[in-house]
């Protein structure tokens, strides 16, 4: 994935506020995730072509997500995993 | 704001949160609302529009699709404390003794 730390080679006094500031927002993302758990959830493609889904989980690096009843253009596929890189963007309702 | 977004780091990302912010993606596509928080892991945003009628529509925009990142204001308190407690399990919400 991306960077480990943008703090270390500048200050070692930043990294404790560095690390701070990641494990809230991945605190809130994951609990974000959580809330997500079996709702249908719409995604944005490339090409703009959009997909619903139920959503079921996705793994700790956000590579790829685990769905139910995937509508896609020629038919439904009841279980699939979609790759993080081909989504723009997803919704759903909270 | 134009910016490589994915490499920016916790320090950065966290100044855009509880900020309302239009984020351009994908091919002339921009989306709007307030920045809940965004993944340190993937540098995911998450986008909460609130409705009138209670209830919130929210958008996840992956890190590798930013293309441009905008603040269009501050939230107020309430916005900032309706945003906080959104995710948050029931248990945790109700704190009083």
């Amino acid at each position: 994935s991306i960077v480990t730390s943008a703090a270390s080679e500048t200050d070692a006094e930043q990294l404790p506020k560095e690390q701070h500031a990641r494990s809230v927002l991945r605190e809130s993302f994951l609990r974000c995730l959580l809330s997500m758990t079996n709702k249908k959830v719409r995604f944005h493609l490339h090409e703009r072509v959009k997909v619903e889904a139920t959503f079921g989980a996705s793994d700790i690096d956000v590579l790829n997500f685990q769905v139910s009843d995937l509508h896609t253009p020629i038919g439904v596929q009841k279980e699939a995993l979609i790759r993080c890189q081909d989504v723009i963007s997803f919704t759903f309702e909270a | 704001m134009q910016c490589d977004w994915p490499l920016l780091g916790p320090l950065k990302w966290i100044r855009y949160v509880n900020k309302q912010v239009k984020v351009k993606a994908g091919k002339d596509e921009e989306r709007c609302g307030w920045l809940l928080t965004v993944d340190p892991v993937s540098a995911s945003l998450v986008l909460v529009n609130f409705k009138e009628e209670g209830g919130a529509s929210v958008q996840v925009v992956m890190g590798h699709a930013v293309e441009e990142v905008e603040v269009l204001r501050e939230a107020d308190d309430e916005t900032t404390e309706r945003l906080q407690t959104s995710f948050l399990p029931s248990k945790t919400r109700r704190l009083d003794p």
